[in-house]
């Protein structure tokens, strides 16, 4: 029987990459900031 | 078994050389971005003007990625890791926040103050590369403290220098100021995780500052409209200031050469080195100032240069040695298994080879671009004014030499070496 190669979800990859999530909570961060001093 | 075969050490050595060269170059190009913006003496809101720099960076960052390898290519480099342009623009979003942020720290309390703590970047730059991706992990004791130790020497280097420098007067708030200008910081710093977690995964830096600039324009316009009061008092601010807008778009192409130096650091000595190399901006944005602009220097002045100088020369020994290169690649692999990149397409660029087999080829639209980019900088460049300002030619032009005798230095190294892959 023909085995199918999988690949990986790019989309589920990038949103469970633990690293993905640090520059995104530092830019609402970022944005709160600016929101505040502003 | 191991993932990931030793690099040669005679490559390495060839890779961390122009890994380090390029931060220095950057260094000399991002200092040299301020000049021209010291030809704008004005009237126009710091957020327009940020936005018109963009503007040209924009520009730049879309004409010499066609010039020298060819859009092609980049569509090559996407097609082998598409998830990499979200990471790109989001790189160029937190460049947006952190430079407006700047803005604010300055106005409230003074650029003594806020240069410093936002130039703490290459400290969280070091903590991220460290447990991020691996940086200074097998490199012994002597080269992790050289770094470490060359980056707080910068970092003391820096303060003096912008206690030096301080123009602006403390006229806000101070909590906000700090909070602005540590969050500056904490943006520019984490900034860098997309820079190397892209070159881990062997994109062309030609092809992540196209991606960069898309959140970068993205994110300044979004701020310009929303702190003009909207897109119509925005054009109104542009239009005024039509007369200055090259030079600021001039700003915005130095800066591009220098940050894609900066990109080339970041791909082959990594993060915790490449930004403290070039933070080395601050000394040369000095020297335009002191030497060109006529700005007062003075002890302070050389005990920070040399501070940052020393610091600069730490780092620079202390390139990468085999077994901490060893622990990049399994970072590099790490992204590869994750993201399911060839391993061959992420191994080819961390070894400093392009990949990308549409390299030689150019299509029209390349040609479209580099003409577009060319027509507009000529169109504002016609109608520019020269503003009545003392400026010293003979060290502006000493100083231009020394730029491009870093464009010939770290650009022929970077071809021999590497192609400029």
């Amino acid at each position: 029987m023909p085995v199918n190669p999988t690949r990986p979800s790019r989309a589920r990859a990038l949103l469970s990459d633990p690293h993905f999530w640090i520059p995104v909570i530092v830019l609402i961060l970022g944005l709160a900031v600016l929101r505040w001093i502003a | 078994m191991d993932r990931v075969s030793a690099i040669d050490p005679g490559r390495l050595r060839a890779l961390q050389r122009v890994g380090m060269l390029s931060g220095f170059a950057a260094g000399a190009w991002l200092g040299a971005a301020e000049a021209p913006t010291k030809l704008v003496t004005l009237g126009i809101p710091p957020v327009t003007i940020s936005l018109m720099m963009v503007l040209g960076v924009f520009l730049a960052r879309w004409s010499l990625p066609a010039l020298v390898r060819g859009t092609a290519a980049v569509t090559e480099d996407v097609r082998q890791a598409p998830h990499l342009v979200i990471w790109a623009a989001l790189g160029g979003c937190l460049w947006a926040v952190a430079n407006t942020l700047t803005v604010f720290a300055i106005k409230d309390i003074g650029l003594a103050i806020a240069f410093p703590l936002w130039n703490s970047n290459s400290l969280l730059g070091i903590l991220w590369g460290t447990l991020l991706f691996n940086e200074l992990r097998d490199a012994g004791r002597l080269r992790a403290l050289a770094v470490l130790g060359g980056a707080a020497l910068m970092f003391l280097g820096a303060t003096l220098l912008a206690i030096a420098s301080a123009t602006a007067a403390p006229g806000g708030s101070a909590l906000r100021g700090v909070a602005a200008a540590l969050m500056a910081g904490a943006l520019w710093g984490t900034m860098y995780i997309p820079y190397r977690k892209a070159y881990l995964t062997g994109m062309h830096p030609m092809s992540f500052i196209a991606f960069f600039t898309i959140g970068e324009l993205g994110m300044m316009s979004l701020l310009a409209i929303g702190f003009s009061g909207g897109v119509a008092p925005l054009w109104a601010d542009l239009t005024r200031s039509r007369d200055v807008l090259f030079w600021l778009m001039l700003a915005g192409f130095v800066w591009v050469i220098g940050d894609l130096f900066q990109q080339y650091a970041a791909k082959y000595v990594g993060i915790s080195r490449g930004i403290p190399l070039s933070n080395t901006n601050q000394l040369w944005g000095l020297a335009w100032g002191i030497l060109v602009f006529g700005e007062s220097g003075g002890t302070k002045v050389i005990g920070g240069s040399l501070l940052m100088a020393l610091g600069a020369g730490a780092i620079a020994l202390a390139s990468a040695s085999g077994a901490e290169h060893k622990r990049w690649q399994e970072a590099g692999a790490r992204e590869s298994e994750r993201y399911g990149v060839d391993p061959a397409y992420v191994a080819a660029g961390l070894a400093g080879q392009d990949a990308s087999a549409a390299r030689a080829r150019r299509r029209p639209i390349d040609w479209v671009l580099v003409a577009f980019a060319s027509i507009v900088f000529i169109w504002f460049a016609s109608a520019a004014r020269v503003p009545a300002l003392h400026v010293a030619w003979g060290w502006a032009a000493v100083l231009t030499l020394a730029l491009v005798g870093f464009v010939v230095v770290a650009g022929v190294a970077l071809w021999r070496a590497t192609r400029l892959g």
